[in-house]
């Protein structure tokens, strides 16, 4: 059973259907799109609130990174499920 | 240069997975029971050792309360573990779980790093011969499975010690309104099982995915077989190379500061 999964996408080639390929690749692209928009915001309100209070810009830098970390979290479930659309369609 | 070739070579030939996947390395039985060792195994047993040794012998210094050296680097990570992460969700019960706490982000941390170490290319160069003794033990959804289950057991079981079992049980929901409270109910339990799940798999898949970009990258010098694609790509490699050191350390800390906040909602009663 050690890494029955992960033998299994290995050594299989890609045999979805092409349909298949296009919709994980779009599928792939509005994630890109959601996650990059999340992110962005993030970023631009941590440089605003900063810009507002400079002594604070540790604890804003710190909650910052946190948040992106989250975000690429929940990001990289969806693109999981494209890459399985790709590579384990019997 | 043929695209068609190319795009075959590109898409037929290479598996993105294949330099991340676990291989076996031996097997051995125990009873009638096959247990096979695949390299991943054998880094969590080398990432084990790691900490044992480095941090036992690098906290020792007898008689000097300046800590210097290796002593200074592991105390100053774990004060900052305990003062900023846990002290301000657990409270006074900060004590009680640092430990599990230090070793959750040591563990996940060294990790992470020997991942990035290309241990079977310095075997190979050393000892002439092809082998697979090492490779990212993160990417490998049963590791980062089974921290998120021993996670999960301990925010149940602090829970439980602290409150008792059916106080624990009958206060996993915050007070609501009674037409509403079974939903709510449910929605906490289901929640409860799918947090560890969500710690497993984002971790799983960044460190998975940054393998496979590098694996992809450097597969492509190959597949081009031209020096101005070798230059870009070894490049490219080194910079996500760096930002993956960035993401190690980002990954433990967050994996470390989320299962303290479960512990931390696990312990206070709803009321």
């Amino acid at each position: 059973m050690v890494g029955m999964a992960n033998n299994v996408l290995a050594e299989a080639a890609p045999v979805g259907s092409w349909l298949a390929i296009v919709g994980a690749t779009i599928g792939c692209s509005l994630i890109i799109i959601g996650a990059g928009m999340s992110i962005g915001f993030i970023g631009g309100k941590a440089v605003e609130s900063i810009a507002r209070q400079p002594e604070a810009g540790g604890r804003i830098f710190t909650t910052m990174i946190i948040a992106a970390a989250l975000i690429e979290g929940i990001t990289f479930f969806a693109l999981l499920i494209c890459f399985l659309t790709v590579f384990w369609l019997h | 240069m043929n695209v068609t070739a190319l795009s075959v070579g590109v898409l037929a030939g290479f598996n993105p997975l294949q330099p991340v996947a676990a291989v076996p390395l031996f097997k051995f039985y125990a009873g009638t029971w096959q247990i096979i060792v695949s390299n991943h195994m054998f880094m969590v047993t080398l990432a084990t050792a790691i900490l044992l040794i480095a941090i036992s012998l690098g906290v020792r210094q007898n008689g000097n309360m300046v800590p210097r050296g290796l002593r200074n680097l592991i105390e100053s990570v774990c004060v900052f573990l305990r003062e900023e992460v846990a002290r301000p969700i657990l409270g006074s019960h900060t004590d009680q779980y640092i430990g599990f706490i230090w070793t959750v982000f040591f563990f996940i941390l060294s990790l992470n790093l020997l991942g990035m170490v290309p241990t079977e290319k310095i075997v190979a160069l050393i000892t002439g011969k092809e082998n697979h003794y090492g490779g990212p033990a993160t990417a490998n959804i049963w590791i980062t499975g089974a921290m998120a289950f021993v996670v999960f057991l301990m925010f149940h079981v602090s829970g439980i010690r602290e409150q008792g079992f059916w106080h624990y049980v009958v206060n996993l929901a915050p007070p609501v309104p009674w037409w509403i409270s079974p939903l709510i109910y449910f929605l906490e339990v289901v929640s409860s099982l799918v947090r560890p799940f969500t710690l497993a798999v984002r971790l799983f898949v960044n460190i998975l995915a940054a393998h496979m970009v590098l694996g992809v990258f450097l597969g492509l010098i190959v597949v081009f077989k031209s020096y101005g694609m070798t230059f870009v790509s070894v490049v490219f490699v080194v910079g996500l190379s760096c930002l993956e050191l960035l993401v190690a350390f980002i990954q433990a800390y967050i994996f470390a500061l989320l299962s303290t906040l479960y512990i931390g909602f696990s312990i206070e009663p709803q009321h």
